[in-house]
């Protein structure tokens, strides 16, 4: 269970270091970063949830749920980004 | 077994993908999608009252190892208010977006969002909530910047920002509850979790993230920007029932699934920050210098009163007396989703008309809009809290509960929210009824007018006089005993 | 408690890499130097999922968490960043809450995960769907889960896709193109898109009993897509106006229609006979692949397409964009 806890461990770090990110930074390329570094966090979190072992079968739940969020966030992503370009444009005329 | 739930779901989302594809019948397509969606909401609520909880198991699969969708007392009331909302706007908006630009996008996405509140009050299932909560999300943010100008897009993007921060809350929460007790479906965990760190961490984590998403201050600040600058109809449901999804959700979390978990400490921490909420958000109210501005920051302190009813309810031991506190809870709720609809439809009314929402220029309204006039009056005195209105006797309930816990410190609170929200309107009353020119000149009531009317009555005279029917609902729970 | 043997090494390693790169790209100053580092944070992540026997999600991340996450966030550095969007700096002190409040909940969600992971072993949902495999008309259990057991939280993922590229639709007009590509690219690119094409009909195809399905897929059409609007075609294989949303809808709507359609046989909404869950599990994918791709390469392409509403569609109120 030790690898499992590992992930586990670092999926926390990387969830909080996204959420410090997220409120530090003040533009929003850099806090889209960490947003997605923060959804990598919680993703390892279930992952490292569903190994059980090299010889036991995992857990196909926390894979699906993972799948799915990562869909969620690269459509959140890009949504973010056309309203910035659309924000820079009209900055720009 | 009951497959009639996927229709409140299924329906919008249909109409949704039909008006995508005939963009040009889109107005059609929306308004009549709109009321069917409303049509079948009344045919489950119709099947509750009469034979309790429903659950469908999609897939066929057990809940747990599929999803299950719910519907007992809470979500049937809130689906009512968001259908009947949502209708109401609706009809606006055929008037509001018939010459715009984006008319097409704006209802495939009004659709979209209305699929999203009601698979939101459906769900029940924890993942699930979270796809529920993002689709909501987005599908506000892109409602909320089609308004178009640099102002909306720079709150829209706020707003997502701070929303995908809450949801990411939310999801490591969900990941903590799959840890510690192996299932996702809310039914079977609403019996198996118990206080511990775990639970105790991840009710933490769930809640922080609804906070950022139901704008409690001091996570409020993305709110006004975002929901002054949208359109008229997208603020009214902004307002009214985007961020009520989220407060639905705290309410599951703290009374269903986490009912042994939750400690009055953390209650009065979060009715606490409510109080505030209350006078800070009255107080920029007064402040405001623009109607829909006004609006933003009076649903800051409104959902600040939400607040303060969970460390009564908390306090108060099972029984009779606790449910009326959750009773009043709900019904103020829904008659602010009512009445603050209701005010920003007649806002958007007041701006399409006169070019502006200046409070001070707004002289002559009651003249030129006597109906949109009346509209602010009525939802005014629902916003205050004065009889007959359905927050008038929630207030009654949540002054009561405060008396029988003797928690007299949210007396003050509740006193000076209301003599502010007073103040705000009859602000705003005096220069709509003052003689002036401000509007422009006399014209007939039409179409935009109704809708808001209409939302204005139900607030402050339905949910006055059948209150009762909001008490008899509640106790019909699919978690607690019940139906699970 | 902790068996500290040679055997965790590696993986010791792998998190540290982790840990460091997010920082690094979160830290940085320059723009590009983030994106580039989050890119390679993508997929080492991609390594993680493999090695922690996830090969669908290693796919998965490849293509979608740092290829086309990646390609979005490039392509946006042209765009450049718009301004300051919160309050001013913040202050020493609230810079300093913040990261007492990062460590404090990093500690307690820890600790959360440490006692979780030594306690008395939850039993999951692993071997209750692992049994159902047989009645779920696939072998790969990812699969089943995806578009059986959960099949709706599948359905409303097509509809979030769906909304956000109509976000991207509604904001913006479309970004300019580039130049027509030189030879040598042109050349690349004739054998390059037609093996991403035939990638994704495997991916599509092997998702049943292997690693693989529609998002994997739906990615790596996509990124054939954007292959092609690099080497210079605008369209970027996309088709126009009203056919382009057929594609977006097809989807999300095909998955609907079978969801409702199959209650007509008696059953719960969702619950496929079983005779033909393969199929129809099969079917739902290739559509959900058609729209995903196209959902994913409108998004780069960025912006409302210039037949967004074909002729027939468009009214004279409509105002006439550039």
């Amino acid at each position: 269970m030790t690898q499992a806890l590992i992930y586990a461990l670092t999926g926390a770090v990387l969830f909080m270091l996204g959420v410090r990110a997220t409120l530090l930074r003040d533009t929003l390329l850099p806090r889209l970063l960490a947003l997605n570094v923060c959804g990598a966090g919680v993703f390892l979190v279930f992952v490292s949830l569903a190994y059980r072992g090299d010889s036991m079968p995992t857990d196909p739940v926390p894979h699906a749920l993972v799948l799915t969020g990562l869909v969620v966030a690269i459509s959140a992503t890009a949504l973010a980004l056309a309203l910035n370009r659309r924000l820079r444009e009209m900055t720009d005329e | 077994m009951n497959n009639l739930l996927i229709w409140p779901i299924a329906v919008p989302l249909f109409s949704a993908l039909l008006a995508l594809l005939w963009i040009r019948r889109s107005t059609w397509i929306g308004v009549f999608g709109t009321a069917l969606s409303l049509l079948v909401v009344l045919l489950v609520g119709r099947q509750v009252v009469e034979s309790g909880p429903i659950e469908l198991a999609l897939g066929g699969w057990t809940p747990g190892l599929g999803i299950a969708l719910r519907a007992d007392g809470l979500s049937l009331l809130m689906l009512l208010m968001s259908s009947l909302v949502s209708m109401a706007v609706a009809v606006y908006a055929s008037v509001y977006f018939s010459k715009a630009e984006r008319r097409g996008e704006f209802w495939v996405l009004w659709l979209l969002l209305i699929t999203a509140l009601h698979a939101l009050f459906l769900s029940g299932d924890l993942f699930n909530l979270y796809v529920t909560l993002e689709l909501l999300g987005l599908s506000a943010v892109v409602l909320a910047c089609l308004g178009g100008s640099r102002e909306s897009l720079q709150a829209a993007l706020r707003y997502l920002v701070m929303g995908l921060l809450g949801s990411m809350a939310f999801l490591i929460g969900v990941a903590l509850i799959y840890a510690g007790y192996g299932t996702l479906d809310m039914a079977a965990l609403a019996d198996a979790i118990e206080a511990g760190p775990a639970a105790w961490l991840a009710l933490s984590l769930m809640t922080g993230g609804l906070l950022i998403k139901s704008a409690l201050f001091p996570l409020h600040f993305w709110l006004p920007p975002a929901h002054a600058n949208a359109p008229a109809p997208v603020s009214a449901v902004l307002s009214a029932l985007v961020v009520k999804a989220a407060l639905y959700l705290i309410l599951r979390l703290w009374l269903s699934l986490f009912d042994g978990v939750v400690t009055q400490a953390a209650a009065v921490i979060l009715g606490l920050l409510g109080a505030v909420a209350v006078v800070w958000g009255s107080w920029a109210a007064l402040q405001a210098e623009r109607l829909k501005l006004m609006a933003a920051y009076s649903t800051v302190a409104q959902l600040g009163y939400l607040f303060l009813f969970l460390p009564l309810l908390t306090a108060l031991p099972e029984g009779a007396a606790r449910d009326v506190a959750l009773g009043a809870l709900v019904l103020l709720a829904l008659t602010h989703g009512f009445a603050k609809s209701a005010f920003f439809l007649a806002a958007g009314v007041i701006m399409q008309r006169a070019g502006h929402d200046r409070i001070a220029e707004l002289g002559g309204t009651a003249r030129a809009l006597p109906v949109t006039a009346f509209t602010l009056a009525l939802a005014g005195v629902a916003l205050i809290g004065l009889p007959p209105s359905g927050s008038f006797l929630a207030k009654w309930h949540l002054l009561s509960s405060a008396f029988i816990t003797g928690q007299y410190v949210w007396l003050p609170v509740i006193a000076v929210g209301t003599l502010l929200a007073g103040a705000y309107i009859f602000r705003l009353l005096g220069y709509a009824f003052a003689p002036g020119e401000g509007v422009g000149p006399s014209l007939s009531a039409g179409r935009e007018e109704i809708p808001a009317v209409l939302l204005a009555l139900i607030a402050t005279l339905l949910l006055g006089f059948w209150a009762s029917a909001v008490w008899e609902l509640l106790p019909i729970s699919a978690y607690v005993g019940g139906g699970a | 408690m902790i068996d500290l043997n040679l055997t965790i090494l590696p993986d010791l390693l792998l998190a540290a890499m982790l840990i460091g790169l997010a920082w690094a790209a979160l830290s940085s100053d320059d723009l590009r130097r983030g994106v580039v580092l989050f890119i390679a944070f993508g997929l080492l992540l991609a390594i993680v999922w493999a090695r922690l026997q996830a090969p669908d999600l290693a796919l998965a991340e490849a293509a979608i968490g740092a290829g086309l996450s990646g390609a979005l966030l490039l392509v946006a550095l042209r765009d450049g960043v718009a301004g300051n969007e919160t309050a001013g700096k913040l202050s020493r002190l609230s810079r300093w809450l913040v990261d007492l409040f990062v460590l404090i909940m990093t500690c307690l969600i820890g600790w959360v995960l440490w006692l979780t992971i030594y306690a008395e072993p939850v039993e999951r949902l692993a071997q209750l769907a692992n049994t159902m495999l047989d009645r779920s008309g696939v072998s790969n259990p990812v699969t089943a889960v995806l578009l059986n057991y959960r099949a709706y939280d599948t359905l409303l993922e097509l509809v979030v896709v769906l909304t956000a590229v109509l976000g991207v639709v509604v904001v913006g007009r479309q970004r300019r193109g580039y130049r027509q590509a030189g030879p040598v690219f042109c050349g690349l690119v004739q054998w390059l898109v037609p093996l991403l094409v035939v990638t994704a009909g495997y991916l599509l195809w092997v998702g049943a009993h292997a690693p693989g399905g529609a998002f994997q897929a739906g990615a790596t059409l996509a990124a054939a897509g954007i292959v092609l609007r690099l080497a210079g075609y605008d369209a970027a294989g996309l088709p126009d106006g009203r056919l382009l949303r057929w594609l977006l809808v097809a989807g999300t709507g095909l998955f609907l229609l079978i969801g409702l359609g199959v209650t007509l046989s008696g059953g719960a909404v969702l619950q496929y006979p079983e005779a033909w869950s393969g199929s129809l599990i099969l079917l739902i994918e290739s559509a959900a692949t058609a729209s995903i791709a196209a959902a994913l390469v409108l998004a780069y392409r960025g912006g409302r397409p210039g037949d967004w509403s074909s002729a027939g569609d468009r009214d004279p109120n409509r105002e006439v964009s550039t």
